[in-house]
């Protein structure tokens, strides 16, 4: 967000849409930095959310939980997570038991391990690197 | 002088990053963020904001319930992920509808949109001291000196003048958006005052020429703002 003409100095990991993060922040690594690391703070809660409401077997509390968590992998680069949780919020409407979603449920916790791993492993990346800038 | 705005959003990074582009404009001024509905009409009764950044769906009751019961208007963006919101949006007048995450391009672009929408409501509230109501078949003139205050029938709204009532078929939500917001106020979901026929108020009730008219507690505070009291 700091001007058009930017420079793509950060190698982002492969699996990081790094033009849609460009799109966004442009090449304001600060601030980039920042946003994961909001997105880090809360993450393992609103994970939690989920994982709650799909062992009370409350539809409606998963719906809720995977919609709200659903954005914040748009904010990091991870479009086509974003997609995933977008597609397990429509299974989740459609459902009438969880017993309907477990394979899918399954499936999208494992993604979100993965995400947050990812996440983490490039804030760690970027710290370093604005560190060097400084 | 900057629009003053409030967020109104429960997913952190979202809500940073509104601050951001806010801030980057140069052009708001936000007054306050908030996660759920209800603490942003605790605020919101309280203070008037001229622009609301308002996700939908969040703990608790949704974006759609704030605007239900807010007591005036201000301008509204929504920011969700959700685009089947988007004909909600279009039913409650909002001025733009922002798919999370969004460019701040596109964030620019619904500004663009409240400054259209500002200049075009500037007009309308200044240069009419009348409205024209369809009713008996007619189109007749009222003038808002005239107009004591106006009640929701259903799908009818009565407008009370000192010597005759007209019905007509309207709702008090579309008609609170239309009316000269310098002399009208809503008080309460089925009710729009003429805030200069005021006789007297108390507790939760005001009355006008002898008419008893509610105020809902959403609406309270906003109405005694508006009154000269010394």
């Amino acid at each position: 967000m700091s001007g058009s003409n930017f420079s793509k100095k950060f190698i982002f990991n492969e699996k990081i849409d790094s033009d849609y993060l460009y799109s966004l922040y442009e090449d304001d690594y600060q601030y980039i930095e920042e946003i994961f690391s909001t997105t880090l703070t809360h993450f393992d809660n609103d994970l939690y959310a989920i994982q709650q409401a799909f062992t009370a077997g409350n539809l409606s509390d998963l719906r809720k939980a995977i919609h709200k968590m659903k954005p914040t992998f748009g904010f990091v680069g991870l479009p086509t997570v974003q997609q995933s949780c977008k597609e397990f919020e429509d299974f989740c409407q459609k459902a009438t038991t969880s017993n309907e979603l477990t394979s899918e449920y399954q499936q999208i916790v494992v993604t979100l391990a993965a995400s947050k791993e990812l996440i983490a492993s490039e804030y760690n990346k970027l710290k370093e690197f604005n560190s060097n800038l400084l | 002088m900057k629009w003053t705005c409030v967020i109104v959003e429960d997913l952190q990074v979202a809500a940073d990053y509104l601050v951001k582009c806010c801030e980057k404009s140069g052009l708001l001024q936000v007054k306050g963020h908030f996660t759920n509905v209800e603490q942003a009409l605790e605020y919101l009764n309280k203070n008037s904001v001229d622009i609301l950044f308002l996700d939908v769906e969040m703990p608790g009751a949704t974006g759609f319930d704030l605007l239900d019961q807010l007591a005036y208007y201000p301008k509204v963006i929504l920011t969700t992920s959700k685009s089947e919101y988007a004909y909600n949006a279009f039913e409650y007048n909002v001025t733009d509808f922002l798919k999370k995450p969004f460019t701040y391009q596109r964030f620019q672009e619904a500004l663009n949109k409240l400054t259209t929408a500002a200049g075009e409501n500037n007009i309308s509230s200044t240069a009419t001291d009348h409205i024209f109501i369809k009713c008996d078949g007619k189109l007749v003139r009222l003038n808002n000196d005239d107009i004591l205050f106006i009640e929701s029938m259903g799908d009818y709204v009565k407008f009370v003048t000192p010597d005759k009532k007209y019905i007509t078929h309207n709702t008090i939500k579309n008609l609170e958006e239309k009316v000269n917001r310098q002399c009208f106020i809503k008080v309460h979901r089925s009710y729009i005052i003429n805030i200069n026929k005021i006789d007297d108020i108390r507790e939760n009730d005001l009355f006008i020429k002898g008419n008893e008219i509610p105020v809902s507690k959403a609406h309270k505070a906003d109405v005694l703002k508006r009154l000269n009291i010394i």
